[in-house]
């Protein structure tokens, strides 16, 4: 088996063959590498399954304060057993002579028969050459010892009194290679990389995911039959509202729902006599003193209906089926639901298929292709369509019912006066409100605010 | 859109043998959105075309219809009565010339009902009455007048108690220190006369349009209402008129008329309307095809009535519901009574080719080509700022384009170039790593002839080694590789760009945009931390020139 590695894994691999039981501070001595660099190795090589590292605790022992003074002058027991070797001594001189230590020297010389006591004397019974404890002693007091090299039995007598062990745990790491990695043979000579290494990242250069949606939506209604028109964004209010019927007193055509462009008024509106038509089919219908200079204003487009109208005043087509799509502008605060400028999709049908039917199963086959397929449609009102419905989509994320394309058939008193004669279909609404569903996003501001963070990383194909 | 705030309770009555549930699924089918629920709370959106919805007495109108608990037209009984006159003086001609009204006895209002007859004042005054330019209503205690009364005008300093105030108040002071009043004002123009109702003892009934004399205040105790609307269209007047009779014939009320007459008024006669409407173009409209005793049952069901003539169908309108202006109104009424949910989507195969737009085609190539070169596309409003457009890139125009009253600071005026905005892009991502390189297609602004649209390209590239051979290899790159064109660059000075890393931009002897690196006075105004280079070329004389 042959593996890339990196330098740091190679040493320490070719090091645990030498000497297969080893800790980081070993480790670091054989193969001059700094304690990180060991770390990081070991850790590498952990992962790949090649390195075993076991952690273990040891305990280390020492002399206490009362285990010294054992060493030095021997064991209490040891120092009362040496003084009676001459013969039997009084109690009361060996108390003397002992001090603190004579209580415990005599307890346990009797509970281990080396002694014999009367009344006030005591000799010497059996005689003994190694005291247990002596020999852990002795070799504690020359060096520190750890668990593994003392003698368990002799040492817990020592552990029982107080002060006589100092117990350290001391915790150790120690690595060897597994077998896969013993086998393991580096080449050092076949300059290949370690290509199970991370990579930095790097960002892809793409469209916007915004207009990702558009050109989806553009292609949904190619591919449906439908011709793009394209028309400008700054109207006149003429094509922007009079041409659709909103009188000229109508709120939606007041400074604080449309843009106007400060002080410029076109002379191009409509034809002479789309101009009279349409004012007359406002005075009529909406009784008020209509106004061409009122109609002159030059507005930021409310939607992309006056580019469909307007196509359809100059075509005047028996059969046909186009959408305009773009920017369409409302003076609104701007807030995570609303934006001043946004896109618009816009469609209309003229022709033997033009029954609201239709429209709404143009509506669902465009659902359907954007993955939507939880619709259904109520009734609402536009003022240039009748009958007029709207499309609530269901959204799994929210859990409810959100409303998208508005659509309804152009009214008789919108298409008459423009000499359009055959019934319209048309529809059209906002395309951010797709995106974000889309895309997941509760803010549509996002789609403006140009985050690299986001748009770098955002998934592109959803 | 208008809201109304309903209870479910109070709903079931008025439309009687009808379960919550029934009420909440039926809703969306009148066109009416369900904005919220709060137990027996429910908010409720509705078209401004359909003010008899702005009550709960005209919803149960429309909810009967729908459920077929009560199908055809609400008739409006109206007693005829001498009792009640209410005079013109032909002095209101040029202010506000007509008057009407109504009398209404023998009702019942509580607290929630005032409130709703309110709410619909207003919503009338807002809609159809245009900010009561067009017409105004106002809603009195009978008991409190005594007729005949008298339309005419007054001056400024004619004294009552207003609405809402415990002191008499002159004309002039209510124009000019109440919140109506200053509201309001504005459709009494400049004139020095005053419309005003006077009861037969001198007493104010009402200043139209703006306030009500306290007097006449509506409590839960008031049993008999007057109601009069004024305006500037006899018919508006009328309309308005109708719904509210509508409104309080349906909540329990007995009309009575009132005589009026001078200058051009007439006592209202809310008749209703007869409009013919063929089962041929129901169908056709609604891709269905129904018998006309189904299109009958349908159209009772939305609260008209309609009878079979020969082969067309007579449908009779009443005088609230002026939004029928014609027969494709009356096709609606018959798909809601038929029920939208009924109506099974088609789809027949298209009979025509679709084709993308030619400047579509081209932008996309485009992008492809600067992805191809690694730019990110970004996305900048075309509404921007002076800060983003002029200020920050050290740039001037002559003629800026702006918008009137915008909500927001940052969207004033039009662009007339795309790079500033790539640039601020830039400024607020100078966190995230480099290189950064952005590229934006879109339309740039100019005043001409009235407003010139053009399509611009932009690109930005900004990285500690950024510099103009990169950015002109790039430029050259997507033109020659993508379109067949050459480009040239020629000395030039521009504010935006570094003196002497800046160029012009020539196809075939024509300047279309402009090269360099960008000034670094306006990197570190965006407090951007390495250098960067852009260019900005004019598309609609480039590569859409001969579209």
């Amino acid at each position: 088996m042959s593996q890339v590695f990196h330098d740091i894994e190679k040493k320490i691999i070719a090091s645990l063959k030498e000497n297969p039981t080893q800790t980081p501070e070993t480790l670091g001595a054989s193969t001059k590498l700094s304690a990180d660099q060991i770390r990081r190795g070991i850790e590498w090589l952990k992962l790949k399954d090649l390195a075993i590292v076991n952690e273990s605790k040891t305990s280390v022992f020492s002399l206490g304060k009362n285990g010294i003074e054992s060493f030095k002058k021997g064991l209490p027991e040891r120092r009362l057993l040496d003084s009676l070797k001459n013969g039997p001594r009084k109690m009361s001189d060996l108390q003397q002579e002992l001090g603190p230590v004579f209580g415990p020297a005599i307890g346990l010389s009797r509970k281990n028969n080396w002694v014999e006591a009367s009344s006030d004397e005591i000799s010497l019974k059996n005689p003994i050459l190694e005291l247990p404890g002596e020999k852990t002693l002795k070799q504690i007091a020359i060096d520190n010892v750890s668990e593994k090299h003392i003698d368990k039995n002799d040492l817990s007598v020592l552990l029982k009194r107080p002060n006589f062990i100092v117990e350290d745990v001391i915790k150790s790491k120690e690595i060897s290679l597994t077998d896969s990695a013993r086998l393991i043979t580096i080449l050092e000579s076949s300059g290949a990389i370690d290509v199970e290494a991370k990579v930095p990242e790097i960002f892809v250069a793409r469209t916007h995911p915004l207009k990702d949606t558009i050109d989806e939506i553009r292609e949904i209604f190619v591919t449906l039959g439908f011709s793009e028109i394209i028309g400008n964004m700054t109207q006149s209010s003429f094509w922007n509202f009079d041409a659709l019927f909103t009188p000229q007193d109508h709120p939606a055509r007041e400074l604080q729902d449309t843009f106007y462009l400060d002080g410029i008024l076109t002379k191009k509106t409509g034809t002479a006599e789309q101009i009279r038509n349409v004012s007359e089919s406002h005075k009529k219908n909406w009784r008020y003193h209509w106004d061409i200079n009122e109609a002159r204003k030059m507005v930021l487009r409310t939607h992309t209906t006056c580019v469909t109208i307007k196509h359809l005043a100059e075509n005047k087509p028996d059969e046909s089926r186009v959408f305009s799509l773009g920017r369409v502008f409302r003076n609104e605060k701007v807030s995570y639901k609303h934006l001043v400028e946004f896109n618009q999709i816009e469609g209309i049908v003229v022709g033997k298929d033009a029954t609201l039917r239709n429209l709404m199963g143009i509506q669902r086959e465009f659902y359907k292709r954007i993955g939507i397929t939880k619709i259904k449609f109520w009734p609402t009102f536009f003022p240039y369509t009748e009958p007029s419905l709207q499309t609530m989509v269901y959204n799994e994320r929210l859990g409810k019912w959100v409303e998208l394309f508005g659509m309804g058939i152009f009214r008789p008193e919108v298409t008459k006066p423009l000499g359009i004669t055959k019934p319209v279909l048309a529809w059209g609404g906002g395309i951010e409100r797709i995106a974000m569903l889309k895309y997941g996003l509760d803010d549509v501001r996002e789609f403006y605010s140009n985050n690299l963070n986001w748009l770098r990383s955002v998934t592109k194909c959803q | 859109m208008p809201v109304v705030e309903l209870s479910y309770k109070r709903l079931q009555k008025l439309v009687g043998q009808v379960t919550k549930k029934q009420i909440s699924n039926s809703l969306p089918f009148l066109g009416l959105d369900i904005e919220s629920e709060d137990k027996d709370l429910v908010r409720i959106e509705y078209s401004p075309n359909r003010p008899d919805y702005s009550t709960d007495f005209g919803i149960a109108l429309g909810l009967q219809g729908l459920l077929g608990i009560k199908t055809g037209t609400i008739k409006l009984n109206i007693k005829k009565s001498n009792k009640y006159e209410i005079s013109v003086n032909p002095r209101v001609s040029k202010i506000r010339p007509f008057v009407t009204g109504i009398i209404a006895k023998n009702g019942k209002i509580d607290d929630i009902t005032i409130k709703q007859l309110m709410a619909m004042q207003e919503d009338l005054h807002f809609g159809i009455g245009r900010k009561r330019k067009k017409s105004s209503i106002g809603i009195h205690d009978l008991d409190k007048i005594s007729f005949p009364l008298v339309y005419t005008t007054t001056n400024q300093n004619h004294k009552f108690i207003p609405l809402n105030s415990e002191k008499e108040l002159t004309i002039s002071e209510i124009l000019t220190n109440t919140d109506v009043g200053k509201d309001y004002g504005y459709v009494l123009g400049n004139s020095q006369q005053m419309p005003i109702i006077l009861d037969t003892n001198q007493q104010t009934v009402s200043f139209p349009p703006i306030i009500n004399a306290a007097v006449t205040t509506l409590t839960t105790e008031t049993k008999n209402l007057f109601v009069e609307v004024t305006g500037i269209n006899k018919d508006d007047a009328e309309d308005m008129l109708s719904v509210v009779a509508t409104i309080l014939q349906s909540a329990g009320f007995i009309l009575e008329s009132i005589q009026i007459s001078g200058t051009k008024n007439f006592t209202p006669k809310l008749k209703s309307r007869k409009i013919p409407i063929s089962p041929t173009l129901v169908n056709q409209i609604l891709g269905l095809n129904l018998t006309n005793s189904k299109i009958i049952s349908s159209l009772k069901k939305s609260r008209l009535d309609a009878s079979s003539k020969n082969k067309n169908i007579i449908c009779t309108i009443p005088a609230y519901r002026f939004d029928i202006f014609g027969s494709m109104d009356l096709v609606e009424e018959v798909a809601l009574g038929y029920g939208i949910q009924n109506l099974e989507p088609t789809l027949t195969p298209s009979q025509t080719l679709g084709q993308m737009n030619h400047v579509s085609i081209k932008l996309k190539s485009l992008s492809q080509l600067m992805i191809g070169l690694g730019y990110l596309e970004a996305l900048n409003s075309s509404l921007t700022s002076k800060r983003v457009l002029y200020d920050m890139t050290n740039r001037d125009s002559e003629k800026i384009i702006s918008v009137l009253d915008s909500k927001s600071q940052e969207h004033t005026i039009l662009r007339d170039s795309v790079l500033p905005g790539l640039l601020e892009n830039l400024s607020r991502n100078i966190h995230e790593s480099y290189p950064q390189k952005l590229f934006e297609t879109g339309t740039v602004f100019t005043q001409t002839n009235p407003v010139s649209e053009k399509i611009n390209l932009a690109g930005i590239s900004a990285h500690q080694d950024a510099n103009f051979t990169e950015i002109k290899s790039v430029l050259q790159s997507a033109l020659k590789t993508g379109f067949n064109i050459k480009i040239e660059t020629k000395t030039v000075l521009h504010p935006s760009f570094e003196e002497g890393h800046c160029a012009s931009v020539v196809v075939n002897d024509n300047h279309i945009g402009v090269i360099g690196k960008i000034n670094s006075k306006i990197v570190e105004n965006y407090k951007i931390r390495v250098p960067a280079v852009g260019f900005e070329i004019s598309l609609s004389e480039s590569i859409l020139k001969s579209i």
